[in-house]
């Protein structure tokens, strides 16, 4: 067992801090925000042309068929600079689904995330469903000829208002899950978009009689549920890399304010309510890191993966949402502006916290381990 | 990054397992299981003595002195695997305290007279530094050592000199120049605790129990080579001792076997008619808490290995001190709560030690749980309370 980072995993770091700190200011990423995309294409090129959107990737596909370790590795350093550019959804969760499916299409869908020319997110939760796990599904693919007819609505579709691939999830003609690689310009399908508290957007997606064509249908059954429940996780894993970026910028942040900030006639940092606090924040900074740790250690092994995923999820986004609240405290009013990075964190961790699962949905998913032996 | 443990410790793993099945007798798991404070005093002294003889007593020390020269991960392993098979807690003061200061400070007479009997648990040691005016403010310390002669005079009195009744040696911090400033003005000193002048008086603590003492040191009259080192070295001496072992202060280990305790009381104990262990919102409880533990042993894990941080190794150090703590007596609060009011029974040292729960009214579960809840409350303020270390992050860490 070794912490320490290999030459590779060491100049993906390098590059993406790097990055983030010439290239990723708050000023620019509130207008890009607020455009047409909500996002910077100019980005998401630099981003391809780094390799970050291949990273996790098949290589027969154009990927470079790294691990979790280093997903984290790069989103930690992402979310130091708050990048919004869905790299997650795209080239992680619809990424992971595609190479699950090993199909020509889907490879050469692979192929263009790679190269940084194909958005695409998931499009599975419907109404009345509070993620991906427990979602009704009432959305139908119904066989028409050699493709499918698509009918239903999605919601809460992260990333897919602009997106050119949905990867949609329907019920098949005896029950079963089907998931559809549907171009976002079908005949049919139409969208309600709106933005969401951490700047991101998302879309309701209706398919109205949606006609794709047989091999739009990537994956079914058991084997479609096994590739969500792997790219799901594979995406907590890339949350989990990014709640750690924003719970040590955020303490950076804070600690360089309180020895700059006076009040009562002396720096902030000399008061001891406020050293204790930071104290404590490094605390469970320290024990998400460990967690993180503990779950990618764990994430190859099929029978321990989801457990671990989830108790990732549970402590990490806990702790985050924690940091990040005290980061806003202990500045004051002004970590409560939208000018003001700490207050953004705090966004993108209850983001985090409410995605894939919440941490109670999460918390029942690991509590078999209490009847496992520790050894 | 290399996240996985190498396969080689599964090995050591299944040779310490193999061994402390075939050594520890059922009574002595049982007496070591029920967790009273101080822990049977003859079981840890065979346990001490039977390490010796395997050569395991001391893993952490160098192998010049008696050490395995394992690994920190064996080391850590091999902690594991004790507590885990129910085998008698060691008595820390010589073989984790004062043992490496005098490896490392000492001098060959020195290190030639104390090591061996401490390996070989022929002498028992107690930790003089604290005393009635100088408890978190250690360096405030106030015992004083005049040289008169060849012979250093010692008077004032030391508190919470964990364990001393049970102790025949004592280290002591005194002062030995008051005149400089108070760091450099401090030296140990290493004497029976049979020299005149020297009273111990245990007192009881909240658990019901003696492993607590105050040392009145009225007079005592020791050699100049009593003293450890240089003159004014006491302090550093101090600070090497409680910083040697960056992990031990999370006890991981016995964390692990908490969960391990809460889970046999909730399968046996009821709640409307049915194991507790089924109600949702105690599996809730307990899963939280199980997510805490193992973090914080992956959090051991990476300072063990000296992770790459942001953050110097001695915050790291106080982070597990602080979880740590602050886990056990969240552990012991949760047993305490699935005991239920039967929680209330008190149970000394010699009635735990000699419950085995054949009364179906009382099993074994009841007895222990209650006293390590009350001793546990003392566990976030000794080796540097949870206050201090909070201070010491916020230094260290953040330069605040």
């Amino acid at each position: 067992m070794d912490f320490a980072l290999n030459d590779e995993q060491r100049m993906l770091v390098d590059a993406a801090a790097r990055y983030v700190r010439d290239n990723c200011d708050l000023e620019q990423r509130r207008q890009t925000s607020r455009g047409d995309d909500g996002f910077s294409r100019e980005h998401w090129r630099n981003f391809a042309n780094l390799g970050w959107l291949a990273l996790t990737l098949p290589e027969r596909a154009g990927g470079l068929d790294w691990g979790v370790v280093e997903l984290a590795l790069l989103t930690e350093q992402l979310a130091r600079g708050l990048v919004i550019e869905p790299v997650v959804d795209t080239s992680v969760l619809c990424g992971s689904l595609l190479a699950s499916a090993t199909s020509p299409h889907a490879d050469s869908l692979l192929a263009r995330i790679a190269g940084g020319e194909l958005f695409a997110a998931l499009a599975h939760i419907e109404g009345g469903g509070r993620c991906e796990f427990d979602t009704p599904l009432a959305t139908t693919a119904t066989a028409a000829g050699d493709g499918w007819r698509l009918e239903g609505t999605k919601h809460l579709v992260f990333g897919g208002h602009n997106a050119g691939l949905l990867v949609v999830g329907a019920r098949l003609e005896g029950g079963e899950l089907g998931l559809f690689a549907v171009a976002a310009d079908s005949a049919g399908l139409s969208r309600t978009n709106y933005r969401l508290i951490d700047g991101s957007r998302a879309a309701d997606v209706r398919l109205d009689g949606v006609s794709v064509p047989g091999d739009a249908l990537l994956l079914r059954g058991q084997a479609a549920r096994d590739a969500l429940a792997l790219a799901i996780d594979k995406s907590i894993i890339a949350g989990c890399g990014s709640a750690l970026g924003a719970m040590e910028t955020v303490m950076a942040m804070t600690a360089d304010y309180l020895k700059t900030r006076v009040q009562y006639g002396k720096p902030l940092a000399q008061f001891q309510a406020l050293q204790h606090r930071m104290a404590e924040m490094l605390v469970e900074t320290e024990q998400a890191r460990a967690m993180l740790c503990r779950a990618l250690s764990l994430f190859d092994d099929p029978a321990q993966r989801p457990a671990a995923v989830s108790a990732a999820k549970v402590l990490i986004s806990k702790a985050a949402r924690w940091v990040t609240a005290q980061g806003i405290q202990l500045h004051g009013g002004i970590a409560t502006t939208e000018e003001y990075a700490v207050g953004h964190h705090y966004k993108a961790m209850l983001a985090f916290e409410q995605r894939f699962g919440d941490s109670d949905w999460h918390l029942a998913r690991c509590d078999t381990l209490i009847d496992r032996s520790p050894h | 990054m290399n996240l996985k443990l190498d396969p080689q410790l599964d090995d050591f793993r299944a040779e310490v397992r193999a061994f402390l099945r075939e050594t520890l007798a059922e009574d002595v798991i049982r007496r070591s299981r029920i967790g009273m404070h101080p822990p049977n005093e003859d079981d840890r002294r065979w346990w001490n003595r039977t390490l010796y003889k395997k050569g395991w007593v001391a893993p952490a020390w160098p192998e010049a002195y008696g050490g395995t020269g394992w690994s920190p991960i064996q080391r850590h392993i091999f902690e594991m695997e004790c507590r885990a098979a129910g085998a008698p807690e060691l008595r820390w003061q010589g073989l984790r305290l004062i043992g490496p200061v005098i490896y490392t400070f000492g001098t060959p007479e020195q290190k030639a007279r104390y090591l061996p009997p401490i390996l070989k648990c022929e002498e028992f040691w107690g930790q003089g530094f604290s005393e009635p005016q100088a408890g978190s403010d250690l360096v405030s310390l106030r015992t004083s050592a005049v040289l008169d002669g060849d012979e250093y005079v010692i008077n004032g009195q030391k508190l919470w000199t964990s364990e001393c009744n049970f102790s025949n040696m004592g280290f002591f911090l005194c002062r030995t120049d008051p005149a400089v400033k108070p760091q450099a003005g401090i030296s140990m000193f290493l004497f029976p605790l049979d020299t005149p002048g020297v009273t111990v008086r245990a007192f009881e603590t909240i658990n019901g129990d003696y492993a607590n003492c105050e040392v009145f040191l009225d007079n005592v009259r020791v050699p100049k080579s009593a003293m450890l080192g240089a003159p004014g070295s006491g302090w550093d001496q101090a600070k090497f001792l409680l910083g040697n072992e960056r992990t031990s202060s999370a006890d991981i280990e016995k964390a692990h076997a908490d969960l391990m305790r809460i889970r046999t009381i909730a399968a046996t104990e009821l709640k409307d008619g049915r194991p507790l262990l089924e109600d949702k919102g105690f599996r809730h409880q307990l899963t939280q808490l199980h997510l805490e533990v193992e973090a914080l042993d992956w959090a051991v894990l990476r300072v063990l290995l000296e992770a790459p941080s942001n953050f110097p190794v001695a915050a790291c150090a106080s982070v597990l001190k602080v979880r740590g703590s602050t886990l056990q007596q969240k552990l012991s609060e949760l047993a305490f709560s699935a005991l239920g009011p039967r929680g209330l029974r008190l149970y000394t040292c010699a009635e735990g030690f000699a419950h085995t729960g054949d009364d179906p009214l009382w099993p074994l579960h009841t007895a222990g749980v209650t006293a390590d809840l009350l001793y546990l409350r003392a566990c976030t303020i000794f080796g540097g309370a949870m206050e201090v270390q909070k201070n010491i992050i916020a230094k260290v860490a953040f330069g605040l």
